[in-house]
C-alpha cells in the first residue's frame, strides 16, 4: 500500500503533477489543492502522470473535472499519461475518458498542448 | 498488509468481516483486503477492480454523507465506525456495509445517468451509479435498531 503522494515539475509552459498511491475520497483534496495552486500560480496546462497510481474513485475523478472545467475556460486543460491499464479499463468502462484525454506517451501528451 | 490501529478483523478463505472507524484513511485498507478476497474466490481482475470501486463508493459516502457532522445520526452517542461483512455464497460474494449514521432514501434515489453528468461535467454524484453499474445487485435498508445496511452483490460468472 504505497503512501499517496504528489510530485511536480515543470516542463516548459506544462507542469507535470506525478501521483504515486491511491486517489480516493481521503486523498484527494490534497490534489485539489495542490491544482488549484498552479491554477492561481497560471497554470493551466497540467500533465497528470498514473504511472504509479494504485486506484482512482469517483471523487478522484470529480476534482480530475473540475480542474479541466476551469482549466479550459482559460484555455488549458487536464490531460493524463501512463494511466495503468485496470484504471484505464475502469474510467472508459465509465465514459470519464470521454471528457479527459488520456495519452500512452509522455512525449506526444506535452506536444499534443501545443498542437491545436 | 498491516493491520492499522483501531480496527478488528476476521478473516477466512470465502469470508471476511472489518470494522473500521468512519473515517477515509481507512477506505485504502477496506478496498484492499475486498480486492485480495474477490481474487481468491476466482473473480477475474477486471471484476475484481468493479468490486474494489463499489465497495470503496459505498464506504466513502458513509463517511462523507451518512457521518456528515450536523446530521441526525441513528445512534447519534456512538463514533462513527463501518462494520463490512463478505462472504462468498454459492456462485455469488455478498458484501454487507453496516453504519449508523444518517439513513438515506435510498430507493428513491435516482441520480442522472452518468454519461448525462459527464456531458455536464459535473464533479460528485457519481458513486451509487458507479455501484449499480459494476454490481449484480445494490440494496439498501435502515432500521433503528440495527442500523443503516448496504448490501452489495456480484456474481461470479463462469468462463
Amino acid at each position: 500500500m504505497k503512501e499517496f503522494r504528489i510530485d511536480q515539475e515543470t516542463k516548459g509552459a506544462i507542469q507535470v503533477v506525478r501521483l504515486t498511491g491511491s486517489l480516493d475520497m481521503y486523498s484527494f483534496p490534497r490534489l485539489e489543492t495542490q491544482l488549484n495552486t498552479n491554477l492561481q500560480q497560471g497554470h493551466h496546462a497540467i500533465l497528470l502522470d498514473c504511472k504509479d497510481l494504485d486506484y482512482i474513485g469517483s471523487a478522484g475523478l470529480g476534482a480530475l473535472i473540475g480542474f479541466a472545467k476551469k482549466a479550459r475556460e482559460k484555455g488549458g486543460d487536464i490531460k493524463l499519461v501512463n494511466v495503468p491499464e485496470r484504471i484505464y479499463k475502469i474510467i472508459e468502462l465509465l465514459g470519464f475518458t470521454k471528457v479527459l484525454q488520456v495519452h500512452n506517451d509522455e512525449a506526444a501528451a506535452l506536444a499534443s498542448f501545443t498542437a491545436h | 498488509m498491516d493491520k492499522p490501529d483501531n480496527v478488528e478483523l476476521t478473516a477466512s478463505t470465502s469470508k471476511l468481516s472489518i470494522h473500521t472507524p468512519g473515517h477515509g484513511s481507512y477506505l485504502n485498507y477496506i478496498r484492499t483486503l475486498v480486492g485480495d478476497l474477490a481474487r481468491k474466490v476466482g473473480f477475474p481482475e477486471d471484476d475484481v477492480a468493479k468490486v474494489e470501486m463499489s465497495v470503496d463508493e459505498a464506504c466513502s459516502n458513509v463517511v462523507k454523507h451518512a457521518y456528515a457532522p450536523k446530521k441526525a445520526w441513528l445512534w447519534q452517542h456512538r463514533h462513527p465506525e463501518i462494520r463490512l461483512d463478505m462472504q462468498v455464497v454459492d456462485n455469488k460474494v455478498i458484501i454487507e456495509i453496516h453504519d449508523h449514521g444518517q439513513k438515506f432514501d435510498f430507493a428513491a434515489y435516482r441520480p442522472d445517468a452518468i454519461q448525462d453528468r459527464l456531458k455536464d461535467m459535473q464533479t460528485n454524484g457519481y458513486g451509487i451509479s458507479i455501484m449499480r453499474e459494476f454490481m449484480d445487485e445494490v440494496t439498501y435498508s435502515s432500521c433503528d435498531s440495527t442500523g443503516n445496511t448496504l448490501r452489495l452483490v456480484k456474481y461470479l460468472k463462469k468462463t
